[in-house]
């Protein structure tokens, strides 16, 4: 009894140090977590429902918001020429931009995890341009693709193409442009980053049964390569088309929106409403459908997921 | 007591705690209404001075020097405003109000038309009984850039910096001399349109020079309109004119032969930057305003590439020089102790010296006091020919219902439609579209 008393009588002891020490490491835990709370809470949480509210309103921010039900809406799809439009464009620019970027970045970390000399080098050059601020980087491309005086219409033309394109100044080679001078800062960045750790995490002995079976580099590429990244491929596709259909920076800056709002993509459109028409209420009902796109389009990429998406060992 | 906390506890405490920080943050209590007797206004004085005009030049400051060694009593606190754009600078005073946290002193600019949306908001104060009480000589200012501070009968500020527009073709004198053409009459109006379209063509190389540049901004539609005797949009800015006036639809057809039929102009991006292009040679007239002209003589570094020049459009059968004056403003924000001390920095920063080194250190455009233009013309003859444009302009109109940013945007966007060479639209089709577009911001509620 006395064995069994002093046993009992040990674990309450251990139960209770043990309690203090979850509680101190709670305590802990829940305090470093307080600036993130209090950001995500007060930065997030509290203005997105402010927005939602608003968007229901009409609020010029100066005036108290006035309520008008579904009327935000309503407009937005039956009396502003330019929703469908820079829906379209975003769409477009989204559509053209993202594969080309994660084809093409997946396409360079699979040349630079080759084995050459001077590899610390080419992936230092190949990342250098995602490190360039993008309002340098549109100043950059703003003069390189100048219709008149650019260096790249001197080679267009000394190549012998008589008409090059207009590129920012043409409606119909603006988005291009954007997207053009994206890749250029985009395909060696990030993304390429990820794909070569990606590649890394492909086990060797892979390639070595399929050279016993055999196989060319192609067939590696294609059997064991590719399949092996899409995990990867479905990441880079998912952040990419979002912040692909985010895209505003670089149309702010190199052609506001224009010419002839040829740029003026859905987030342009929202922040005119938003910061310079003082139509908030409006604005945030564009943000709220567009988060709903989003959204969306997130579900419907994870669900397709499914079906090419391999991972390995599971 | 509970052995640990629940993590629902935790985060309704940690919202309680955010609910907390952001109540803290919630914009702070109106200040008191102005005392008004004697002992208040002998109280030091603090005063915050928000704009984007003159910033990092020094103006700013020697301004608060000169005024403050006046006013031992009164501090002035600059806070400046740095928006990639001037019209980023609005939305950054518009939010400082709505949080109670906008300076007494401050400037909504009439040109940039957001004067009217702050008045009607109650943001800027009328200060008539301030001047009645100072007994101020409004003479001392041009009566076309005071006349722009009145809304409905009140003076709402002092005009800091005007000019005439877009109403000058900025022109590189060395190819007009390669040519062989007597330079024109820099105040002449003797121009004709015709020659204008003329020297377009003969000017224009291609690949290599643009005889003319035609912007597609607002500033430069209203004048081409005003050319041809009519303008953009009537009186008391509520109608387009574009279709009911066929003078304005003369003025956009010539662009439209110019730009779309002929292709002798830039097209939409072509130049992103046409002063460079100026100095460099690569442009022979552009349509822009006495501000370029000072500026393109200030950039050039060899005469024999470029020589600034400026040519007047011809006068319009009404007598008027086609321009759109416009004028900034210094102002008062409403609800505040001490518009008094503040009038009196108004005035010390919008008279003779304030409006001088506004031109001449802050590299501003203020020929707005009959004083300064003098002073402005010892210092550099040039300015004797924007003095026609000046004397003989015509103010600019404003929207009705106060959606100047949204007007701007639509005649920019839209005439940029109507003049792309690559993508070229019927002419009639291009109007309308321009037209429509315009009249629908024009009905708009009001801001």
């Amino acid at each position: 009894m006395a064995t069994l008393a002093s046993r009992l009588k040990f674990q309450g002891l251990s139960e209770r140090l043990t309690t203090t020490k979850q509680r101190r490491d709670n305590f802990y835990g829940y305090l470093f977590l307080i600036p993130w709370l209090l950001g995500f809470f007060g930065l997030f949480i509290g203005p997105g429902l402010g927005s939602l509210y608003f968007s229901f309103t009409k609020y010029d921010v100066l005036s108290a918001p006035e309520w008008i039900g579904l009327d935000n809406y309503i407009k937005m799809f039956t009396d502003d020429p330019l929703f469908y439009t820079s829906l379209g464009r975003t769409f477009y620019y989204a559509g053209l931009g993202v594969p080309l970027g994660v084809i093409g970045s997946m396409f360079l970390a699979i040349l630079l995890n080759a084995k050459l000399k001077g590899l610390a080098m080419y992936r230092t050059l190949f990342f250098m341009p995602s490190l360039v601020p993008i309002v340098a980087s549109v100043v950059l491309w703003k003069w390189l693709l100048h219709a008149d005086f650019g260096i790249i219409n001197q080679w267009l033309i000394d190549l012998g193409w008589s008409d090059p394109p207009g590129w920012f100044g043409d409606r119909r080679w603006a988005i291009p442009s954007l997207i053009m001078m994206g890749l250029w800062q985009g395909l060696g960045g990030t993304r390429m980053i990820i794909f070569l750790a990606g590649l890394q995490g492909i086990p060797e002995s892979l390639y070595e049964a399929a050279s016993i079976d055999g196989a060319t580099a192609l067939h590696k590429l294609r059997h064991v390569t590719i399949p092996l990244l899409t995990p990867t491929i479905f990441f880079n596709m998912v952040l990419g088309i979002i912040g692909g259909l985010q895209v505003f920076t670089a149309a702010f800056v190199a052609t506001e929106g224009g010419p002839g709002f040829a740029t003026t993509f859905y987030s342009l459109h929202l922040y005119r409403h938003a910061f310079d028409y003082w139509n908030m209420g409006y604005a945030s009902s564009l943000a709220w459908f567009f988060a709903f796109v989003i959204v969306s389009m997130t579900i419907w990429q994870l669900r397709l997921s499914r079906r090419w998406v391999f991972y390995y060992g599971s | 007591m509970r052995d640990h906390v629940s993590r629902r506890s935790f985060l309704q405490g940690a919202l309680a705690v955010s609910a907390g920080a952001l109540a803290a943050c919630v914009a702070p209590a109106a200040p008191a209404e102005d005392m008004g007797d004697e002992g208040a206004a002998m109280e030091p004085v603090h005063l915050r001075w928000d704009t984007f005009r003159g910033i990092g030049s020094g103006w700013n400051e020697e301004r608060i020097e000169t005024f403050t060694e006046m006013h031992p009593d009164v501090t002035i606190e600059l806070r400046p405003l740095a928006g990639s754009g001037q019209q980023d600078n609005y939305a950054k005073m518009y939010a400082a109000q709505a949080a109670g946290d906008l300076g007494e002193i401050i400037a909504f600019d009439p040109s940039h038309y957001h004067f009217w949306r702050a008045i009607n908001k109650n943001i800027i104060m009328p200060i008539d009984e301030l001047v009645a009480a100072d007994g101020t000589d409004l003479s001392q200012w041009f009566e076309h850039f005071l006349g722009l501070q009145y809304y409905q009968g009140k003076l709402y500020g002092f005009p800091s910096w005007g000019w005439a527009g877009f109403d000058t073709l900025v022109t590189n004198a060395v190819h007009l001399e390669e040519a062989g053409i007597d330079l024109p009459d820099p105040t002449g109006n003797d121009v004709s349109i015709d020659t204008i379209d003329e020297w377009a063509h003969s000017f224009y190389v291609e690949g290599e020079r643009f005889g003319l540049n035609i912007s597609h901004n607002e500033a430069t539609v209203v004048v081409l309109c005003r050319l041809f005797g009519s303008s953009l949009i009537n009186e008391e800015g509520t109608k387009c004119l574009l279709l009911d006036d066929p003078k304005a639809t003369e003025a956009m057809r010539w662009a439209y032969k110019l730009g779309v039929e002929e292709q002798v102009l830039p097209a939409p991006g072509d130049l992103e930057n046409t002063g460079g292009a100026l100095v460099a040679g690569l442009l022979t007239m552009n349509w822009c305003g006495s501000l370029c002209v000072r500026n393109f003589k200030n950039q050039i570094e060899d005469e024999t590439v470029a020589k600034a020049w400026q040519i007047l459009f011809p006068l319009r059968e009404d007598g008027r020089i086609p321009s759109q004056l416009r004028g900034g403003t210094w102002n008062l924000r409403t609800d505040q102790d001490h518009a008094d001390v503040g009038y009196q920095f108004l005035l010390h920063i919008a008279g003779h010296d304030g409006s001088l080194d506004f031109n001449l250190v802050a590299r501003n455009f203020a020929m707005v006091r009959p004083d300064v233009v003098q002073s402005l013309i010892d210092e550099d003859p040039i300015h004797e020919w924007f003095i026609p444009s000046l004397e003989n302009g015509i103010p600019a109109h404003a929207p009705a219902n106060s959606r100047g940013r949204e007007y701007t945007s639509a005649v920019q966007q839209w005439t940029d439609l109507l003049l792309d060479p690559h993508q070229p639209v019927e002419f009639e089709k291009g109007l309308q579209d321009l037209h429509d577009n315009i009249q629908a911001v024009l009905d708009e509620d009001p801001a």
